[in-house]
């Protein structure tokens, strides 16, 4: 088939499907695509020709790449990418064929996608990155992917699969490791330096914190979240590398960072709370900074200007009250959340909306290494919804903390959140991922919100 | 090993204090702990706090030298296969005393790789074979298809609704007793219809979720086995499970 037709098919799917509101057309034009040309992809993206990045991990690959996008565009780069929860390689093909022309060409440049631990192989093997970024590794969704350790090796092969630079978390354990599977040159180690007393006190989940040669617990000297901070292994056969490109003097606010990056001036600064989206900044700096080379005055530019990424810290008003929208996945991204409510002012208004379908993870038990016990000073007012809702009260009141509201249903116990919320107050509207897109859908009924979808 | 006595209640009606006190022993808490395992240890923490009654928690690790005669409920969770290696390993030197606790009955609650452990051995996709404590009469082999979903099962004690997530397939032997039976998910093996077991007061299981959250007659049966032995008490104070029970009736109607 030539390739002018899988396009053209491809391109008319995406329209229809946007046509009908169906899920933005994410993934099934680049499903039938596949189906037409099983090479589509990889064919694709061998002409954009200043390759393509990837970026990886469980948690932060939205807003890195968010970053990385603002930075690289703000240099006149232009970028391709997949929408946010499309990153399977099917959603990459797809974002490939909405961008190409129908002879296959490019206006852009170059290719930035945020890509799914299990699909490392497959789009590692499509798409021939030139840099690939891995953020950390936590449990997440087990029941989709089995296991942590499963997951390492999946990004372990792909980073195999090419001769990309691969730039690495110094400070997860299980991410430096994974250095075994390129060559030394093509390694690239960032990481946070300083004392930090941003561990929660009933956080559980660390998760690798054990040596990869002997399996010994290692030995943290600092210790930021989960298994995120300085450590070695106390037989002495693996440790923390030194990091090539560290944050230092790390300033956390309820709703904004700062750091210093060695050697270099001035100061980053985010509209993002949370020691994650140092990372994540971190991250994006040092592969813009290391690989594109350009100027750390630019990148600190173009930071500042970042917005939140859909559902990540997104704020929005409705009528006088401001919402602040916080997706969750998993234990950590959780801890993160409760730990920049720790910043601020006591009882904070709440609706925390737990759905178990497929796109959620169908297994809730990771609410219970959620460390919500730090929450109980806060004296918060929660609200609960979702199809899991008692699950998520249930798990409140083993925390000594009373929900004043189970609503499974998510329109109905939105509207009475609102209601409740005195003028001028913050409400926290945490959802996991099906029902944040309910969320969306509903909140854009009474404000003014862009793309429901992304 | 972490010794930390039990969080102080935070309930409108303060229970009245008795002299009683239960020590929990959790074995493998850091090794063993991927499907928030910790909700059973605050379950039994909090069962107990709520009827006035003190509990101390003790996470014993690899290399560790728990009392295990000395405690009255023994808890061990699910983990990753990797971990599986380790643990199997020195689980070994706790086999006698574990052994001696469960004739004496201890109440015990296996979860999971645990539970395989508790079993007479688990072989990987690989052959080798990790050799258990052999609590129960049971054997388990690793199988490339994983058993994942939302899961039933009926048990003399009443209904349990939990999730399971593994890739062992265990086989229970002539004679062994098994925890339920199944109503809807996989159980033990997806075929024999059949999940868990029981010896004496040792429980074991796929179920997580975790498990005695959503299932509190559980939880309850575990406790006053553990006040029986201990106390000679013959019932537990009536506590306000609605929740509970809601919480059970909304997994018990979700798809498997």
């Amino acid at each position: 088939m030539p390739l002018f037709i899988t396009i053209a098919i491809a391109k008319l799917i995406l329209r229809t499907s946007r046509l009908f509101g169906r899920g933005g057309g994410s993934a099934l034009p680049g499903l039938v695509a596949e189906r037409i040309d099983p090479n589509i992809g990889r064919k694709l993206a061998a002409r954009l020709h200043d390759g393509c990045i990837i970026v990886t991990g469980t948690n932060g690959k939205t807003t890195t790449a968010k970053m990385i996008a603002g930075i690289l565009s703000d240099a006149g780069e232009g970028i391709v990418s997949n929408r946010a929860g499309s990153n399977l390689s099917r959603g990459i093909v797809s974002a490939l064929v909405e961008h190409a022309s129908f002879s296959g060409h490019f206006s852009e440049s170059v290719g930035l996608f945020e890509v799914d631990e299990a699909a490392m192989p497959a789009v590692c093997t499509m798409v021939r990155p030139r840099a690939i970024i891995v953020l950390n590794l936590f449990r997440d969704q087990l029941d989709r992917y089995g296991e942590l350790d499963s997951t390492a090796q999946l990004i372990g092969k792909g980073i195999a699969a090419t001769s990309a630079q691969v730039y690495l978390n110094a400070d997860d354990p299980r991410v430096a490791g994974l250095a075994s599977f390129a060559s030394a040159d093509r390694v690239t180690y960032f990481g946070v330096e300083g004392k930090l007393k941003t561990k929660l006190a009933h956080d559980v989940t660390a998760d690798s914190s054990t040596c990869p040669v002997c399996g010994k617990r290692l030995v943290y000297t600092q210790t930021y979240f989960g298994h995120i901070g300085h450590y070695r292994c106390r037989e002495g056969h693996f440790e923390r590398p030194v990091p090539d490109y560290s944050a230092e003097n790390v300033e956390l606010q309820p709703e904004a960072v700062s750091f210093t990056l060695k050697s270099h001036e001035p100061k980053v600064q985010l509209g993002l709370p949370g020691l994650y989206n140092v990372y994540n900044a971190l991250a994006a700096v040092t592969f813009t900074v290391h690989h594109q080379g350009i100027t750390f005055a630019g990148i600190t530019q173009s930071l500042e200007r970042i917005k939140p990424a859909f559902g990540r810290a997104e704020k929005l008003e409705v009528e006088g009250r401001t919402l602040h929208l916080l997706l969750v996945k998993n234990p950590t991204g959780f801890n993160q959340i409760i730990q920049t409510f720790l910043l601020q002012e006591k009882q904070q208004n709440l609706l925390i909306l737990i759905n178990d379908n497929f796109a959620d993870g169908r297994d809730v038990s990771w609410l219970w290494d959620v460390a919500f016990e730090d929450l109980q000073a806060q004296h918060p007012r929660i609200a609960v919804s979702g199809i899991r809702a008692n699950d998520m009260a249930l798990r409140l009141k083993y925390a000594d903390i009373a929900t004043e509201l189970i609503e499974p249903e998510a329109t109905r116990a939105l509207n009475q959140f609102i209601a409740q919320l005195p003028a001028g107050a913050i409400g926290y509207i945490i959802p996991t991922y099906t029902a944040l897109l309910e969320s969306r859908r509903y909140l854009s009924r009474r404000t003014h919100l862009k793309g429901v979808w992304q | 090993m972490v010794k930390r006595p039990a969080v102080a209640p935070a309930t409108a009606t303060k229970p009245i204090a008795t002299k009683q006190t239960l020590t929990i022993l959790h074995l493998y808490a850091e090794e063993l702990n991927i499907y928030g395992d910790r909700g059973n240890i605050l379950t039994l923490v909090k069962r107990l706090e709520w009827r006035g009654i003190k509990s101390t928690v003790i996470q014993a690790g690899i290399g560790d030298k728990p009392d295990i005669a000395g405690a009255d409920i023994i808890f061990g969770g699910g983990g990753q296969d990797h971990g599986q290696v380790a643990v199997g390993k020195d689980l070994q030197r706790h086999a006698k005393a574990l052994h001696a606790a469960a004739a004496a009955g201890t109440p015990m609650l296996a979860i999971c790789g645990t539970y395989q452990l508790f079993g007479r051995g688990f072989t990987t996709l690989e052959g080798s074979e990790i050799p258990g404590i052999a609590l129960f009469k049971a054997r388990t082999a690793a199988s490339r298809l994983r058993l994942i979903g939302n899961v039933i099962i009926d048990t003399p004690l009443g209904r349990l609704v939990g999730f399971e997530n593994h890739s062992g397939r265990t086989i229970l032997e002539e004679g062994q007793e098994a925890l339920g039976t199944v109503v809807q998910g996989c159980g033990n093996d997806g075929r024999s219809g059949k999940e868990g077991a029981v010896t004496e007061n040792v429980y074991g299981t796929y179920l997580h979720g975790p498990i005695l959250p959503k299932n509190p007659l559980l939880a309850d049966h575990l406790l006053l086995t553990a006040l029986r032995r201990k106390y000679g008490v013959e019932s537990l104070a009536p506590l306000n499970d609605y929740l509970e029970e809601a919480t059970a009736q909304v997994a018990m109607r979700r798809p498997q």
